[in-house]
């Protein structure tokens, strides 16, 4: 990201040089994401929402594969073009294939994608967080605790959760996605 | 003792909190770190804030309190509100002592019983020299002002900004000690410093560059937000600088404080904090 700030943006990113004291060790050796450049302009949210955004939707009890899956479905059903784009990425970087991605992203058949039936149950509790207004159907909440432990169900459903939260904040904000993210997505003929 | 006031103590970090009452000034000087003049954003920080964090400072261990801006006392209430603070720990205001009209005086006369010292800048001892840098008629109201306040006991600094204080002209220096003094101000109440790179002074490529490591941490608070020290909440081009944020929270006032203290304990050993405002 540049420092130069962009004068028609929603609100600024905060460059390495206008980075605040308390944000400074967030932004590490390289360029930072337009999450945290954001969340720079209130460092004290920065200072808890990155930790806990990373440790939601980064590995723990469940594998990245597992997150990515619901990270990037659930972006699709958002509609949030800046995480569907990075977690295109990021998906295929964890081993997702291009098939799963696509099947994720709401542009191929999911049944055809994903044949193990323990992660067709998930895909299914993700669309219901994701989508849902109520409480998620007895009979898929029957499936889903029949398939996950009661913790694997816990933070896939936080990770559903965070994302939501991440997918509002980054279309309402308009946060751009990376120049090398869209010329790598372009190169595998993602959008 | 409050871990704040141990903070304090062990000079971690300061112990005056500084308010930013407002970015506004009847002035628009050539090296000023908020870019203020007569419209800029306002940016006020308001009389109940001001005093519901100060009474807040006082419990928690602060000792002084700074009151800066844009110009302080271009607020009606300023005069009612220095008093206030000054009744609870000593106060310093910066101010151009432009606005000391009549009026203004009789309203600012009962800071006399009280720990209060108004700081004013003045920057050369020729009208021409100085006014190139603070604007025209500044140096004939200031030198009408400071006679007047100090006929009436209220506590006066002088605060001379210089480009490169190292460079300055011994001669002309002299002649402005010999100034001050003439208007009842001691040396012990003159301090001279140099123009930060920072705000206006970027812009007119004036000063000396100031990171963090320079400064003292002081608790500055403003509309926007709970600064690193006084230096800190400057504008450039209209757009508040964010390097030296703190926090935007300012109350509760401890957790600001909680923030500047971890940003000290960080602090690199052997750091120069060797500008301050006085």
């Amino acid at each position: 990201m540049s420092e130069e700030q962009d004068p028609e943006a929603l609100v600024s990113l905060l460059g390495r040089e206008q980075a605040p004291l308390l944000a400074r060790r967030f932004y590490g050796e390289g360029t930072p994401s337009p999450i945290t450049a954001s969340l720079a302009q209130v460092p004290e949210l920065l200072e808890v929402a990155l930790p806990f955004v990373g440790a939601a939707l980064g590995p723990a009890g469940l594998d990245e594969r597992t997150k990515e899956i619901a990270i990037l479905r659930t972006s699709a059903l958002l509609e949030c073009r800046y995480c569907v784009q990075t977690h295109t990425a990021v998906a295929l970087d964890v081993g997702l294939s291009t098939g799963e991605v696509r099947a994720l992203r709401g542009e191929g058949d999911l049944d055809e994608a994903f044949s193990d039936a323990r992660e067709r149950v998930m895909i299914a509790w993700i669309d219901a967080v994701a989508l849902g207004r109520g409480p998620v159907a007895p009979e898929l909440a029957t499936r889903a605790s029949e398939a996950l432990e009661e913790h694997e169900l816990v933070e896939l459903t936080l990770a559903v959760s965070a994302t939501l939260m991440l997918n509002r904040y980054c279309t309402a904000l308009d946060l751009p996605t990376g120049a090398d993210t869209l010329a790598r997505l372009a190169a595998g003929g993602f959008a | 003792m409050t871990a704040l006031a141990e903070a304090i103590a062990a000079e971690k970090i300061g112990g005056r909190v500084w308010f930013y009452s407002n970015y506004h000034c009847n002035l628009q000087c050539s090296y000023c770190l908020t870019e203020s003049a007569p419209l800029v954003k306002r940016r006020e920080l308001g009389r109940e804030a001001i005093l519901e964090r100060a009474r807040e400072a006082s419990a928690l261990g602060f000792t002084g309190y700074g009151v800066t801006g844009g110009e302080p006392f271009i607020l009606d209430y300023m005069p009612d509100l220095v008093a206030e603070l000054g009744r609870e720990l000593p106060t310093i205001v910066l101010s151009n002592a432009t606005l000391f009209n009549e009026r203004r005086l009789r309203e600012i006369e009962p800071l006399a019983d009280l720990p209060v010292h108004i700081q004013i800048s003045l920057d050369h001892p020729d009208p021409v020299e100085n006014d190139e840098m603070r604007g025209p008629e500044n140096f004939r109201k200031v030198v009408e002002a400071i006679p007047k306040l100090v006929e009436r006991g209220i506590g006066v600094r002088i605060a001379t900004t210089l480009d490169d204080p190292d460079a300055a002209d011994p001669e002309e220096q002299e002649r402005l000690c010999e100034l001050h003094r003439s208007m009842g101000i001691p040396d012990e109440d003159h301090v001279v410093r140099p123009v930060i790179n920072r705000g206006r002074a970027v812009s007119n490529e004036m000063g000396v560059l100031a990171g963090f490591e320079q400064l003292e941490p002081e608790l500055t608070l403003t509309a926007d937000g709970a600064f690193y020290s006084p230096f800190a909440p400057t504008v450039r081009g209209g757009r508040l600088d964010t390097d030296l944020l703190v926090s935007r929270t300012t109350s509760p006032l401890s957790a600001a404080a909680g923030s500047l203290v971890r940003i000290a304990d960080d602090l690199p050993a052997g750091h120069d904090a060797s500008i301050g405002i006085r």
